[in-house]
């Protein structure tokens, strides 16, 4: 199955081993990945601040580009990009007007024929359960994951393909299939202060705070995430989370499919798990896992 | 509080609003349940229920001005937890929106200021160039030492490169037209 990918810009800088954890992965489950031609940035939050009609036709110019190609689906694995592009794809669908305008500033065709999807729930539901499981090499026994899926997946229509965006479980599905203990918990989508984190940290601390103290209380090994934010904000403000609460957390917060590619028998340095600031190799050594 | 005050200029920010937002405000209940699961309201943040109630009475100074507009970052807990489904982190962007538009000085500076050096990075090289936008912030605000502990340790793990501070600086002109157009057009 061959799909488009739209890796998006913290892919090639801070979540870096976002980007390399899914083309391993994708390639090991039999997911063919077509780099999106050429891509630029989907605008996010600032560019949706500041002007509509830049915001669509940023987003536009990737679409009209992976239109060319010869795929029908294509996966962004960051929530936000995914969501920009399906919401931009859906706004040209539904107003002539604005597909007029944004023609006219790209100088680019859209056929909006295009379905975009959140890489994590496209594995799901199209690769599914059994391929993932068929592929475990060494299950990640005895290990506790919390699945943090963010909130930038839960918007109703917008980012998931979940069937209930309040409640997503595609991710709890996977890190079953992986044979990790899944623990429950109410923080699934509240969101970690997202694009705050460099102008208003203290908020930042306070609600990535609340995610933190939530996943040490339920018992989590490690914070599995889908979101480059959520794992930038989890990881590398957990310092300061403590200098604020007294608290001495030191939970590791890994990408989805890092897991995927470590349970598949991909070894943890080709994942880049030892990029992150706080190292989940010790908790995975402890639980036996790694030799 | 009265729906609008009628007159012409209330309706008229209240029907730009709604067509910038693609939201019907007029069906908000006033419940409140947006504010109560906001994550940015705060003491000195009002929550989204205000921000719609000011569209309504066509306070349009007081909206444009209201910080919520700036610190969300647009989750959509709002829509999730409103009956009505009224997607409020849109009309807090259409807000933004006019306030640039109206070159009215933003009430939360800097976050406006963070966004502003994003949006520069991706008009000069097509992508955003974290690491360079967050030193660029950092000077700009005057916080020159922020974070550099957690740059270290990551450059240390080989996680994050200096080089890509410095190096890079041949602007793309993939979307920079697209930039130019699209302030023309609006």
């Amino acid at each position: 199955m061959k799909v488009g990918y739209y890796p998006g810009c913290s892919l090639l800088g801070t979540a870096k081993p976002y980007d390399t954890s899914t083309r391993y992965v994708c390639q090991a489950i039999g997911l063919e990945l077509e780099e999106s031609p050429d891509w630029t940035c989907c605008g996010a939050s600032p560019a949706l601040k500041m002007n509509n009609l830049l915001s669509v036709s940023l987003a536009a110019r990737n679409l009209a580009l992976i239109e060319k190609t010869d795929v029908t689906d294509v996966v962004a694995p960051c929530p936000f990009c995914s969501r920009r592009l399906k919401n931009a794809n859906e706004e040209l669908d539904v107003d002539p007007e604005l597909k007029k305008k944004v023609l006219e500033v790209t100088g680019l065709q859209i056929a909006g024929k295009l379905s975009v999807h959140n890489l994590f729930a496209f594995i799901r539901s199209h690769i599914g359960l059994e391929a993932i499981r068929s592929r475990v090499r060494m299950p990640l026994k005895n290990v506790q994951v919390i699945p943090y899926y963010g909130c930038y997946v839960a918007e109703p229509g917008g980012a998931s393909d979940e069937s209930d965006p309040k409640n997503p479980t595609s991710l709890d599905e996977i890190m079953r299939a992986l044979g990790a203990t899944v623990l429950d918990w109410d923080f699934k989508t509240e969101c970690c202060g997202a694009a705050l984190a460099l102008t208003k940290t203290e908020k930042v601390l306070e609600l990535s705070g609340r995610i933190i103290r939530e996943a040490e209380w339920r018992g989590a090994d490690l914070i599995v995430v889908v979101c480059p934010l959520c794992q930038a904000n989890l990881d590398t403000r957990q310092g300061d989370i403590n200098s604020r609460q007294k608290t001495r957390h030191e939970i590791p917060v890994v990408y989805f499919t890092q897991l995927i590619g470590l349970a598949m028998g991909l070894s943890p340095s080709k994942l880049e798990l030892n990029h992150h600031m706080i190292d989940p190799l010790p908790v995975l050594r402890k639980k036996g896992f790694l030799a | 509080m009265s729906r609008s005050n009628n007159s012409s200029s209330a309706k008229d920010f209240l029907s730009d609003v709604e067509k910038r937002s693609h939201q019907n405000l007029l069906e908000c209940l006033q419940c409140g349940k947006c504010s109560g699961g906001c994550p940015v309201a705060s003491e000195q943040v009002p929550g989204p229920r205000q921000l719609v109630a000011e569209v309504l009475a066509g306070l349009k100074q007081k909206a444009l001005s209201n910080p919520l507009v700036w610190h969300c970052v647009c989750c959509g807990t709002c829509l999730i937890r409103c009956p009505v489904q009224i997607s409020i982190y849109r009309v807090s962007s259409a807000l933004c929106e006019i306030a640039h538009e109206e070159k009215m000085a933003p009430s939360v500076p800097d976050i406006n200021l963070f966004e502003v050096l994003f949006l520069k990075s991706v008009e000069n090289y097509g992508r955003l160039k974290e690491l360079r936008t967050i030193a660029e912030y950092n000077l700009r605000s005057g916080h020159f030492l922020k974070d550099v502990d957690k740059g270290i340790r990551l450059m240390l793990k080989g996680a994050i490169s200096p080089v890509e501070i410095v190096k890079g600086w041949e602007k793309d002109k993939r979307v920079s037209s697209i930039f130019e157009k699209a302030r023309k057009i609006g």
